[in-house]
Protein backbone atom coordinates (compact mmCIF):
# COMPACT_ATOMS: atom_id res chain seq x y z
CA UNK A 1 0.00 0.00 0.00
CA UNK A 2 1.90 2.98 -1.27
CA UNK A 3 -1.02 5.35 -1.14
CA UNK A 4 -2.53 6.53 2.12
CA UNK A 5 -6.32 6.72 2.10
CA UNK A 6 -7.78 9.23 4.52
CA UNK A 7 -10.74 7.12 5.60
CA UNK A 8 -14.04 8.61 6.64
CA UNK A 9 -13.75 6.99 10.04
CA UNK A 10 -10.43 8.67 10.75
CA UNK A 11 -11.81 11.94 9.44
CA UNK A 12 -14.80 11.66 11.78
CA UNK A 13 -12.68 10.98 14.84
CA UNK A 14 -10.40 13.92 14.04
CA UNK A 15 -13.41 16.17 13.52
CA UNK A 16 -14.76 15.00 16.90
CA UNK A 17 -11.41 15.99 18.42
CA UNK A 18 -11.71 19.42 16.83
CA UNK A 19 -15.28 19.80 18.09
CA UNK A 20 -14.08 18.91 21.59
CA UNK A 21 -11.47 21.63 21.16
CA UNK A 22 -13.99 24.20 19.96
CA UNK A 23 -16.40 23.39 22.80
CA UNK A 24 -13.56 23.67 25.32
CA UNK A 25 -12.48 26.99 23.87
CA UNK A 26 -16.06 28.24 23.90
CA UNK A 27 -16.51 27.25 27.53
CA UNK A 28 -13.17 28.84 28.38
CA UNK A 29 -14.35 32.05 26.75
CA UNK A 30 -17.62 32.03 28.73
CA UNK A 31 -16.14 31.18 32.14
CA UNK A 32 -13.22 33.55 31.71
CA UNK A 33 -12.37 36.89 33.29
CA UNK A 34 -13.42 40.04 31.44
CA UNK A 35 -10.30 40.16 29.24
CA UNK A 36 -10.42 36.42 28.39
CA UNK A 37 -6.94 35.70 29.72
CA UNK A 38 -7.40 31.96 29.98
CA UNK A 39 -8.82 31.65 26.48
CA UNK A 40 -6.07 33.65 24.79
CA UNK A 41 -3.23 32.08 26.74
CA UNK A 42 -4.48 28.60 25.83
CA UNK A 43 -4.79 29.73 22.23
CA UNK A 44 -1.25 31.10 22.14
CA UNK A 45 0.10 28.03 23.94
CA UNK A 46 -1.32 25.53 21.43
CA UNK A 47 -0.96 27.64 18.30
CA UNK A 48 2.73 28.33 18.91
CA UNK A 49 3.38 24.74 20.01
CA UNK A 50 1.95 23.11 16.88
CA UNK A 51 3.30 25.76 14.51
CA UNK A 52 6.75 25.12 15.96
CA UNK A 53 6.39 21.38 15.50
CA UNK A 54 5.60 21.81 11.82
CA UNK A 55 8.52 24.21 11.41
CA UNK A 56 10.87 21.67 12.97
CA UNK A 57 9.66 18.97 10.56
CA UNK A 58 10.37 21.17 7.54
CA UNK A 59 13.65 22.32 9.05
CA UNK A 60 14.81 18.78 9.76
CA UNK A 61 14.10 17.69 6.18
CA UNK A 62 16.28 20.61 5.07
CA UNK A 63 18.98 19.47 7.49
CA UNK A 64 18.86 15.90 6.15
CA UNK A 65 18.94 17.03 2.50
CA UNK A 66 21.89 19.35 3.13
CA UNK A 67 23.76 16.67 5.08
CA UNK A 68 23.19 14.15 2.25
CA UNK A 69 21.48 11.89 4.75
CA UNK A 70 19.61 8.89 3.44
CA UNK A 71 18.12 6.99 6.35
CA UNK A 72 14.94 9.09 6.57
CA UNK A 73 14.02 8.90 2.87
CA UNK A 74 11.51 6.07 3.31
CA UNK A 75 9.25 8.09 5.61
CA UNK A 76 10.09 11.63 4.49
CA UNK A 77 6.48 12.15 3.37
CA UNK A 78 5.52 12.17 7.06
CA UNK A 79 7.79 15.13 7.78
CA UNK A 80 6.77 16.84 4.55
CA UNK A 81 3.14 16.51 5.58
CA UNK A 82 3.88 17.81 9.09
CA UNK A 83 5.45 20.90 7.55
CA UNK A 84 2.29 21.55 5.52
CA UNK A 85 0.61 22.58 8.77
CA UNK A 86 2.69 25.77 8.59
CA UNK A 87 0.02 27.45 6.45
CA UNK A 88 -2.53 26.79 9.21
CA UNK A 89 0.01 27.94 11.76
CA UNK A 90 0.40 31.14 9.77
CA UNK A 91 -3.34 31.80 10.08
CA UNK A 92 -3.39 30.87 13.78
CA UNK A 93 -0.49 33.12 14.66
CA UNK A 94 -1.77 35.91 12.41
CA UNK A 95 -4.98 35.86 14.47
CA UNK A 96 -2.78 36.32 17.52
CA UNK A 97 -1.07 39.21 15.71
CA UNK A 98 -4.39 40.79 14.76
CA UNK A 99 -5.37 40.48 18.40
CA UNK A 100 -2.31 42.51 19.35
CA UNK A 101 -3.04 44.96 16.57
CA UNK A 102 -6.66 45.58 17.45
CA UNK A 103 -6.36 45.00 21.19
CA UNK A 104 -8.54 41.86 21.32
CA UNK A 105 -6.42 40.42 24.12
CA UNK A 106 -4.00 41.51 26.84
CA UNK A 107 -1.54 38.65 26.72
CA UNK A 108 1.47 40.90 26.18
CA UNK A 109 2.37 43.62 28.62
CA UNK A 110 4.28 45.50 25.91
CA UNK A 111 1.11 45.77 23.82
CA UNK A 112 -0.31 48.13 26.44
CA UNK A 113 0.22 51.63 24.92
CA UNK A 114 0.67 53.22 28.37
CA UNK A 115 3.32 50.72 29.41
CA UNK A 116 5.15 51.17 26.12
CA UNK A 117 5.69 54.82 27.01
CA UNK A 118 5.91 54.91 30.79
CA UNK A 119 7.63 51.59 31.51
CA UNK A 120 11.37 52.18 30.97
CA UNK A 121 12.29 48.55 30.19
CA UNK A 122 9.39 48.03 27.80
CA UNK A 123 9.87 51.36 26.04
CA UNK A 124 13.46 50.31 25.36
CA UNK A 125 12.19 47.20 23.59
CA UNK A 126 9.52 48.83 21.44
CA UNK A 127 11.76 48.67 18.36
CA UNK A 128 11.09 44.95 18.29
CA UNK A 129 8.06 44.48 20.50
CA UNK A 130 5.41 46.53 18.74
CA UNK A 131 2.09 45.64 17.14
CA UNK A 132 3.21 46.38 13.59
CA UNK A 133 6.23 44.13 13.66
CA UNK A 134 4.39 41.40 15.55
CA UNK A 135 1.79 41.04 12.80
CA UNK A 136 4.09 41.79 9.88
CA UNK A 137 6.97 39.65 11.15
CA UNK A 138 4.72 36.70 11.92
CA UNK A 139 3.12 36.73 8.47
CA UNK A 140 6.35 37.26 6.52
CA UNK A 141 8.48 34.82 8.49
CA UNK A 142 5.97 31.98 8.84
CA UNK A 143 5.06 32.61 5.21
CA UNK A 144 8.72 32.15 4.24
CA UNK A 145 8.91 28.92 6.22
CA UNK A 146 5.81 27.66 4.48
CA UNK A 147 7.06 28.74 1.06
CA UNK A 148 10.40 26.94 1.42
CA UNK A 149 8.81 23.82 2.94
CA UNK A 150 6.21 23.62 0.20
CA UNK A 151 8.85 24.12 -2.51
CA UNK A 152 10.81 21.19 -1.10
CA UNK A 153 7.66 19.10 -0.90
CA UNK A 154 6.44 19.87 -4.41
CA UNK A 155 9.91 19.15 -5.85
CA UNK A 156 9.94 15.89 -3.91
CA UNK A 157 6.55 14.90 -5.38
CA UNK A 158 7.59 16.02 -8.87
CA UNK A 159 10.73 13.91 -8.51
CA UNK A 160 8.55 10.91 -7.74
CA UNK A 161 6.44 11.39 -10.87
CA UNK A 162 9.42 11.80 -13.18
CA UNK A 163 11.15 8.49 -13.84
CA UNK A 164 13.53 9.99 -16.40
CA UNK A 165 15.26 12.45 -14.09
CA UNK A 166 18.56 10.60 -14.26
CA UNK A 167 20.86 13.48 -13.30
CA UNK A 168 18.74 14.29 -10.21
CA UNK A 169 18.05 17.86 -11.35
CA UNK A 170 15.08 18.08 -9.00
CA UNK A 171 17.04 16.83 -6.05
CA UNK A 172 19.77 19.38 -6.76
CA UNK A 173 17.12 22.09 -6.73
CA UNK A 174 15.75 20.77 -3.45
CA UNK A 175 19.26 20.95 -2.06
CA UNK A 176 19.39 24.64 -2.96
CA UNK A 177 16.08 25.38 -1.21
CA UNK A 178 17.18 23.31 1.79
CA UNK A 179 20.45 25.22 2.08
CA UNK A 180 18.55 28.53 1.93
CA UNK A 181 16.08 27.28 4.52
CA UNK A 182 18.72 26.41 7.15
CA UNK A 183 20.01 29.90 8.09
CA UNK A 184 16.57 31.43 7.62
CA UNK A 185 14.92 28.93 9.95
CA UNK A 186 17.80 29.18 12.40
CA UNK A 187 17.66 32.94 12.81
CA UNK A 188 13.98 33.66 12.30
CA UNK A 189 12.73 30.89 14.59
CA UNK A 190 14.63 32.66 17.38
CA UNK A 191 12.92 35.95 16.54
CA UNK A 192 9.51 34.28 16.50
CA UNK A 193 10.16 32.59 19.85
CA UNK A 194 11.12 35.96 21.35
CA UNK A 195 8.04 37.74 20.17
CA UNK A 196 5.48 34.95 20.53
CA UNK A 197 6.59 33.33 23.76
CA UNK A 198 9.41 35.08 25.59
CA UNK A 199 7.72 38.49 25.37
CA UNK A 200 4.83 37.36 27.62
CA UNK A 201 7.39 38.14 30.34
CA UNK A 202 8.05 41.55 28.86
CA UNK A 203 10.59 42.67 31.44
CA UNK A 204 12.56 39.50 31.38
CA UNK A 205 14.84 37.97 28.78
CA UNK A 206 17.17 35.05 28.38
CA UNK A 207 19.61 34.70 25.50
CA UNK A 208 19.25 30.96 25.16
CA UNK A 209 15.47 30.92 25.43
CA UNK A 210 15.07 30.48 21.66
CA UNK A 211 17.27 27.40 21.68
CA UNK A 212 15.38 26.04 24.64
CA UNK A 213 12.02 26.49 22.89
CA UNK A 214 13.44 25.11 19.66
CA UNK A 215 14.70 21.99 21.41
CA UNK A 216 11.27 21.54 22.96
CA UNK A 217 9.64 21.83 19.54
CA UNK A 218 12.13 19.42 18.04
CA UNK A 219 11.62 16.73 20.68
CA UNK A 220 7.84 17.07 20.31
CA UNK A 221 8.20 16.71 16.55
CA UNK A 222 10.23 13.51 16.96
CA UNK A 223 7.62 12.15 19.42
CA UNK A 224 4.82 12.88 16.98
CA UNK A 225 6.82 11.27 14.15
CA UNK A 226 7.31 8.09 16.18
CA UNK A 227 3.62 7.93 17.10
CA UNK A 228 2.48 8.63 13.52
CA UNK A 229 4.79 5.97 12.10
CA UNK A 230 3.59 3.42 14.65
CA UNK A 231 -0.01 4.29 13.75
CA UNK A 232 0.65 4.05 10.01
CA UNK A 233 2.47 0.75 10.44
CA UNK A 234 -0.35 -0.65 12.53
CA UNK A 235 -2.77 0.31 9.74
CA UNK A 236 -0.66 -1.61 7.24
CA UNK A 237 1.12 1.31 5.63
CA UNK A 238 4.87 1.98 5.44
CA UNK A 239 5.91 -1.59 6.23
CA UNK A 240 9.32 -0.60 4.82
CA UNK A 241 9.89 1.47 7.96
CA UNK A 242 11.79 -1.05 10.00
CA UNK A 243 12.96 -1.32 13.57
CA UNK A 244 16.21 0.28 12.37
CA UNK A 245 14.49 3.54 11.45
CA UNK A 246 12.56 3.54 14.71
CA UNK A 247 15.82 2.92 16.58
CA UNK A 248 17.33 6.02 14.99
CA UNK A 249 14.27 8.10 15.85
CA UNK A 250 14.54 6.76 19.40
CA UNK A 251 18.15 7.93 19.49
CA UNK A 252 17.04 11.39 18.39
CA UNK A 253 14.39 11.41 21.09
CA UNK A 254 16.95 10.35 23.68
CA UNK A 255 19.69 12.72 22.55
CA UNK A 256 17.49 15.78 22.14
CA UNK A 257 15.80 15.18 25.48
CA UNK A 258 19.27 15.51 26.98
CA UNK A 259 19.95 18.57 24.82
CA UNK A 260 16.70 20.14 26.05
CA UNK A 261 17.74 19.45 29.65
CA UNK A 262 21.14 20.95 29.02
CA UNK A 263 19.51 24.19 27.87
CA UNK A 264 16.90 24.12 30.63
CA UNK A 265 19.61 23.72 33.23
CA UNK A 266 22.02 26.23 31.67
CA UNK A 267 19.33 28.89 31.72
CA UNK A 268 18.40 28.05 35.29
CA UNK A 269 21.94 27.86 36.62
CA UNK A 270 23.14 31.12 35.10
CA UNK A 271 20.16 33.00 36.50
CA UNK A 272 20.54 31.32 39.89
CA UNK A 273 24.25 32.06 39.96
CA UNK A 274 23.94 35.67 38.76
CA UNK A 275 21.20 36.31 41.33
CA UNK A 276 19.93 39.45 39.62
CA UNK A 277 16.41 40.29 40.77
CA UNK A 278 15.13 41.15 37.29
CA UNK A 279 16.12 37.68 36.13
CA UNK A 280 15.36 35.53 39.17
CA UNK A 281 11.73 36.74 39.23
CA UNK A 282 11.08 34.34 36.36
CA UNK A 283 11.95 31.35 38.55
CA UNK A 284 10.58 32.92 41.73
CA UNK A 285 7.09 32.95 40.15
CA UNK A 286 7.45 29.35 39.05
CA UNK A 287 8.71 28.21 42.44
CA UNK A 288 5.99 30.00 44.36
CA UNK A 289 2.96 29.18 42.25
CA UNK A 290 3.90 26.41 39.80
CA UNK A 291 6.05 24.12 41.91
CA UNK A 292 4.51 20.70 41.02
CA UNK A 293 4.67 21.46 37.31
CA UNK A 294 8.16 22.91 37.56
CA UNK A 295 9.59 19.64 38.91
CA UNK A 296 7.28 17.43 36.86
CA UNK A 297 8.72 19.13 33.78
CA UNK A 298 12.18 17.85 34.61
CA UNK A 299 11.02 14.36 35.58
CA UNK A 300 8.85 13.82 32.49
CA UNK A 301 11.15 15.41 29.93
CA UNK A 302 14.51 14.33 31.26
CA UNK A 303 14.62 11.55 33.86
CA UNK A 304 11.89 9.45 32.22
CA UNK A 305 13.23 9.36 28.63
CA UNK A 306 16.82 9.28 29.87
CA UNK A 307 16.48 6.15 31.97
CA UNK A 308 13.94 4.36 29.79
CA UNK A 309 15.62 4.95 26.44
CA UNK A 310 19.16 4.47 27.70
CA UNK A 311 19.14 0.79 26.81
CA UNK A 312 19.45 -0.43 23.26
CA UNK A 313 16.40 -2.69 23.34
CA UNK A 314 13.91 -0.12 24.66
CA UNK A 315 14.63 1.99 21.58
CA UNK A 316 14.01 -1.03 19.37
CA UNK A 317 10.76 -2.19 20.95
CA UNK A 318 7.75 -0.34 19.63
CA UNK A 319 5.85 -0.53 22.92
CA UNK A 320 8.45 1.21 25.06
CA UNK A 321 9.39 3.66 22.31
CA UNK A 322 5.77 4.61 21.69
CA UNK A 323 5.08 5.01 25.40
CA UNK A 324 8.05 7.35 25.86
CA UNK A 325 7.07 9.32 22.75
CA UNK A 326 3.54 9.82 24.09
CA UNK A 327 4.59 10.83 27.57
CA UNK A 328 7.36 13.18 26.42
CA UNK A 329 5.01 14.80 23.90
CA UNK A 330 2.65 15.69 26.75
CA UNK A 331 5.67 16.72 28.80
CA UNK A 332 6.76 19.31 26.27
CA UNK A 333 3.23 20.58 25.93
CA UNK A 334 3.38 21.14 29.72
CA UNK A 335 6.74 22.84 29.25
CA UNK A 336 5.07 25.38 26.97
CA UNK A 337 2.28 25.79 29.48
CA UNK A 338 4.90 26.68 32.07
CA UNK A 339 6.59 29.15 29.71
CA UNK A 340 3.42 31.03 28.87
CA UNK A 341 0.92 30.94 31.75
CA UNK A 342 2.86 32.67 34.57
CA UNK A 343 3.78 35.73 32.50
CA UNK A 344 0.30 36.00 31.02
CA UNK A 345 -1.37 35.78 34.42
CA UNK A 346 0.93 38.46 35.78
CA UNK A 347 0.06 40.84 32.93
CA UNK A 348 -3.64 40.09 33.34
CA UNK A 349 -3.56 40.84 37.07
CA UNK A 350 -1.84 44.14 36.45
CA UNK A 351 -4.31 45.02 33.73
CA UNK A 352 -7.35 44.13 35.80
CA UNK A 353 -6.10 46.04 38.82
CA UNK A 354 -5.16 49.00 36.56
CA UNK A 355 -1.90 49.26 38.39
CA UNK A 356 1.68 49.05 37.25
CA UNK A 357 3.14 47.53 40.39
CA UNK A 358 6.16 45.38 39.75
CA UNK A 359 4.38 42.19 40.77
CA UNK A 360 4.13 39.82 43.66
CA UNK A 361 1.23 41.61 45.31
CA UNK A 362 -1.64 39.97 43.53
CA UNK A 363 -3.57 36.98 44.75
CA UNK A 364 -2.28 33.77 43.24
CA UNK A 365 -4.30 31.15 45.09
CA UNK A 366 -4.61 27.86 43.30
CA UNK A 367 -6.78 27.85 40.21
CA UNK A 368 -7.23 25.09 37.69
CA UNK A 369 -6.16 26.37 34.29
CA UNK A 370 -3.63 28.73 35.81
CA UNK A 371 -1.24 26.72 37.94
CA UNK A 372 -2.18 23.38 36.39
CA UNK A 373 -3.87 22.52 33.10
CA UNK A 374 -7.56 21.87 33.69
CA UNK A 375 -10.05 19.96 31.56
CA UNK A 376 -10.53 22.96 29.30
CA UNK A 377 -6.79 23.15 28.60
CA UNK A 378 -6.72 19.45 27.80
CA UNK A 379 -9.79 19.86 25.59
CA UNK A 380 -8.18 22.77 23.75
CA UNK A 381 -5.05 20.70 23.22
CA UNK A 382 -7.12 17.80 21.84
CA UNK A 383 -8.77 20.23 19.44
CA UNK A 384 -5.48 21.62 18.15
CA UNK A 385 -4.01 18.12 17.91
CA UNK A 386 -7.03 17.05 15.88
CA UNK A 387 -6.54 20.00 13.55
CA UNK A 388 -2.84 19.25 13.19
CA UNK A 389 -3.46 15.58 12.44
CA UNK A 390 -6.25 16.43 10.01
CA UNK A 391 -3.91 18.64 7.99
CA UNK A 392 -1.17 16.02 8.31
CA UNK A 393 -3.28 13.09 7.09
CA UNK A 394 -4.85 15.03 4.25
CA UNK A 395 -1.39 16.13 3.06
CA UNK A 396 -0.18 12.55 3.42
CA UNK A 397 -3.02 11.21 1.29
CA UNK A 398 -2.12 13.51 -1.61
CA UNK A 399 1.15 11.78 -2.54
CA UNK A 400 2.67 8.31 -2.57
CA UNK A 401 3.89 7.21 0.85
CA UNK A 402 7.34 6.04 -0.22
CA UNK A 403 9.22 8.38 -2.52
CA UNK A 404 10.47 5.83 -5.01
CA UNK A 405 12.69 8.22 -7.00
CA UNK A 406 14.50 9.78 -4.10
CA UNK A 407 18.24 9.33 -4.74
CA UNK A 408 18.69 7.93 -1.26
CA UNK A 409 15.67 5.62 -1.18
CA UNK A 410 17.69 2.42 -1.46
CA UNK A 411 20.06 3.48 1.27
CA UNK A 412 17.00 4.07 3.42
CA UNK A 413 15.32 0.78 2.51
CA UNK A 414 18.46 -1.12 3.52
CA UNK A 415 19.12 1.03 6.53
CA UNK A 416 20.99 -0.78 9.25
CA UNK A 417 22.24 0.68 12.49
CA UNK B 1 47.94 -17.69 29.45
CA UNK B 2 49.85 -20.53 27.87
CA UNK B 3 48.83 -21.24 24.32
CA UNK B 4 49.67 -24.30 22.39
CA UNK B 5 50.61 -23.63 18.82
CA UNK B 6 47.71 -23.28 16.46
CA UNK B 7 47.83 -24.07 12.81
CA UNK B 8 45.69 -21.46 11.17
CA UNK B 9 44.41 -21.50 7.64
CA UNK B 10 42.98 -18.20 6.50
CA UNK B 11 41.58 -16.51 3.44
CA UNK B 12 41.78 -12.83 2.55
CA UNK B 13 38.81 -11.15 0.88
CA UNK B 14 38.87 -7.84 -0.94
CA UNK B 15 35.38 -6.74 0.04
CA UNK B 16 33.29 -7.05 3.17
CA UNK B 17 30.16 -8.01 1.25
CA UNK B 18 31.93 -11.02 -0.30
CA UNK B 19 33.18 -11.95 3.15
CA UNK B 20 29.71 -11.67 4.72
CA UNK B 21 28.28 -13.94 2.02
CA UNK B 22 31.14 -16.39 2.66
CA UNK B 23 30.37 -16.45 6.39
CA UNK B 24 26.73 -17.26 5.64
CA UNK B 25 27.97 -20.10 3.45
CA UNK B 26 30.28 -21.34 6.21
CA UNK B 27 27.40 -21.35 8.65
CA UNK B 28 25.34 -23.34 6.17
CA UNK B 29 28.18 -25.88 5.81
CA UNK B 30 28.68 -25.98 9.60
CA UNK B 31 32.34 -25.01 9.27
CA UNK B 32 33.72 -23.83 12.60
CA UNK B 33 35.19 -20.35 12.02
CA UNK B 34 38.04 -19.56 14.41
CA UNK B 35 37.82 -15.78 13.99
CA UNK B 36 37.20 -13.00 11.51
CA UNK B 37 39.52 -10.00 11.16
CA UNK B 38 38.44 -6.76 9.52
CA UNK B 39 40.06 -3.31 9.28
CA UNK B 40 36.85 -1.64 10.50
CA UNK B 41 33.60 -2.68 12.21
CA UNK B 42 31.42 -4.43 9.64
CA UNK B 43 27.65 -4.08 9.95
CA UNK B 44 25.84 -7.34 10.55
CA UNK B 45 28.97 -9.35 11.35
CA UNK B 46 28.24 -10.01 15.01
CA UNK B 47 24.93 -11.83 14.56
CA UNK B 48 26.41 -13.95 11.74
CA UNK B 49 29.23 -15.09 14.00
CA UNK B 50 26.74 -15.72 16.80
CA UNK B 51 28.47 -13.27 19.14
CA UNK B 52 26.40 -12.18 22.09
CA UNK B 53 25.86 -8.49 22.83
CA UNK B 54 28.78 -6.84 24.60
CA UNK B 55 28.26 -6.24 28.29
CA UNK B 56 30.72 -3.35 28.28
CA UNK B 57 27.92 -0.77 28.44
CA UNK B 58 26.57 -2.31 31.65
CA UNK B 59 30.01 -1.81 33.16
CA UNK B 60 29.95 1.71 31.73
CA UNK B 61 26.67 2.47 33.49
CA UNK B 62 28.08 1.28 36.81
CA UNK B 63 31.24 3.37 36.37
CA UNK B 64 29.13 6.38 35.44
CA UNK B 65 26.95 5.94 38.50
CA UNK B 66 30.08 5.66 40.61
CA UNK B 67 31.32 8.94 39.12
CA UNK B 68 27.99 10.63 39.85
CA UNK B 69 28.05 9.51 43.47
CA UNK B 70 31.74 10.34 43.94
CA UNK B 71 31.29 13.86 42.65
CA UNK B 72 28.00 14.64 44.33
CA UNK B 73 28.66 13.08 47.71
CA UNK B 74 32.27 14.29 47.63
CA UNK B 75 31.26 17.90 47.07
CA UNK B 76 28.47 17.58 49.62
CA UNK B 77 30.97 16.45 52.24
CA UNK B 78 33.62 19.00 51.29
CA UNK B 79 31.32 22.02 51.16
CA UNK B 80 29.12 21.24 54.15
CA UNK B 81 31.35 19.36 56.61
CA UNK B 82 35.02 19.45 55.71
CA UNK B 83 35.64 23.03 54.57
CA UNK B 84 32.47 25.16 54.35
CA UNK B 85 33.10 28.38 52.45
CA UNK B 86 30.52 30.98 51.48
CA UNK B 87 30.55 31.69 47.75
CA UNK B 88 28.57 34.74 46.67
CA UNK B 89 26.10 34.40 49.54
CA UNK B 90 24.94 31.00 48.31
CA UNK B 91 24.10 28.19 50.75
CA UNK B 92 26.82 25.64 51.46
CA UNK B 93 24.86 22.86 49.86
CA UNK B 94 24.29 24.49 46.42
CA UNK B 95 23.00 21.71 44.21
CA UNK B 96 22.90 23.69 40.92
CA UNK B 97 26.60 24.51 41.26
CA UNK B 98 27.39 20.82 41.77
CA UNK B 99 25.66 19.64 38.60
CA UNK B 100 28.37 20.52 36.02
CA UNK B 101 31.12 18.81 38.04
CA UNK B 102 28.86 15.82 38.71
CA UNK B 103 28.26 15.55 34.99
CA UNK B 104 31.97 15.79 34.17
CA UNK B 105 32.99 13.15 36.66
CA UNK B 106 30.23 10.84 35.44
CA UNK B 107 31.62 11.06 31.92
CA UNK B 108 35.22 10.75 33.09
CA UNK B 109 34.60 7.69 35.27
CA UNK B 110 32.56 5.98 32.56
CA UNK B 111 35.14 6.69 29.85
CA UNK B 112 38.23 5.68 31.82
CA UNK B 113 36.51 2.71 33.44
CA UNK B 114 35.26 1.36 30.12
CA UNK B 115 38.66 1.86 28.47
CA UNK B 116 40.48 -0.08 31.16
CA UNK B 117 37.83 -2.80 31.28
CA UNK B 118 38.11 -3.15 27.53
CA UNK B 119 41.91 -3.45 27.70
CA UNK B 120 41.77 -6.04 30.47
CA UNK B 121 39.06 -8.12 28.78
CA UNK B 122 40.99 -8.09 25.48
CA UNK B 123 44.31 -8.82 27.17
CA UNK B 124 45.82 -5.61 25.89
CA UNK B 125 48.27 -3.38 27.69
CA UNK B 126 51.82 -2.08 27.67
CA UNK B 127 54.37 -4.68 26.61
CA UNK B 128 51.84 -7.06 25.13
CA UNK B 129 52.63 -8.27 21.64
CA UNK B 130 50.00 -9.86 19.51
CA UNK B 131 50.82 -11.92 16.53
CA UNK B 132 48.97 -10.65 13.51
CA UNK B 133 47.93 -13.10 10.82
CA UNK B 134 48.58 -10.66 8.03
CA UNK B 135 49.42 -6.97 8.22
CA UNK B 136 46.94 -6.13 5.50
CA UNK B 137 43.95 -6.99 7.71
CA UNK B 138 44.62 -3.67 9.41
CA UNK B 139 44.44 -1.93 6.05
CA UNK B 140 42.12 -3.19 3.33
CA UNK B 141 41.70 -6.98 3.60
CA UNK B 142 38.96 -8.97 5.27
CA UNK B 143 40.02 -12.26 6.75
CA UNK B 144 38.25 -15.48 7.71
CA UNK B 145 40.47 -17.81 9.74
CA UNK B 146 40.05 -21.52 10.56
CA UNK B 147 41.88 -23.56 13.15
CA UNK B 148 43.14 -26.78 11.54
CA UNK B 149 42.45 -28.72 14.72
CA UNK B 150 38.78 -27.80 14.41
CA UNK B 151 38.13 -28.17 10.71
CA UNK B 152 39.39 -30.38 7.92
CA UNK B 153 42.03 -28.29 6.13
CA UNK B 154 41.17 -29.50 2.64
CA UNK B 155 37.55 -28.62 3.25
CA UNK B 156 38.49 -25.19 4.60
CA UNK B 157 40.72 -24.54 1.61
CA UNK B 158 38.09 -25.48 -0.93
CA UNK B 159 35.54 -23.38 0.98
CA UNK B 160 37.81 -20.31 0.89
CA UNK B 161 38.62 -20.61 -2.79
CA UNK B 162 35.02 -21.28 -3.77
CA UNK B 163 33.69 -18.23 -1.86
CA UNK B 164 35.99 -15.74 -3.56
CA UNK B 165 38.99 -15.35 -1.27
CA UNK B 166 41.73 -13.57 -3.17
CA UNK B 167 44.49 -15.28 -1.20
CA UNK B 168 44.69 -18.39 0.98
CA UNK B 169 47.57 -18.77 3.44
CA UNK B 170 48.68 -20.83 6.38
CA UNK B 171 50.37 -19.63 9.51
CA UNK B 172 51.33 -21.06 12.87
CA UNK B 173 50.26 -18.90 15.79
CA UNK B 174 52.19 -19.51 18.99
Amino acid sequence: MNQFTFTGRLKTSLIIMMVVGLVSMGLTWIWDDEIHTRFWSNYLHNASFFTGISLMAGFFIAVCITAWAGWYAVFKRVWESFSMFLIVGLVLMAIMGLGVYFGWHHIYHWADPVAAVEDKIISGKTGFLNKNWYLFGTIVIVGTWYFLSSRIRSLSIAEDNDDNDTDFAKHRRMRLYAAIFLPIAGFTSAAMVWQWIMSVDSHWYSTLFAWYCGASWFVSMICLTIMSLLYLRAKGYLQQVSVEHMHDLGKFLFAFSIFWTYLWFSQYMLIWYGNVGEETIYYRTRFDHFKPLFYANLVINFLFPFFVLMRNDTKRKFGSLGLVAGVVFIGHWLDYFLMIKPGVMHTAHEHLSHGHDAGGHHDMSFQLGVQMPGFLEIGTMIGFLGLFLFVFFSALSKASLVAKNDPYIHESLHHHV
Amino acid sequence: MAHTNRNVIYGLYDDEEIMLTAIKEANAQHLEIMDVYTPFPVHGLDPLLGLSESRLHIAGFIYGLLGTLTAFLGMTWIFTKDWPVVFGGKPHWSVPAFIPITFELTVLFAAIGMTFTFYIVCGLGPGVTNEVLDDRITDDKFCIAFDESEVDSAKAKSFLSSTGASEINKKILS
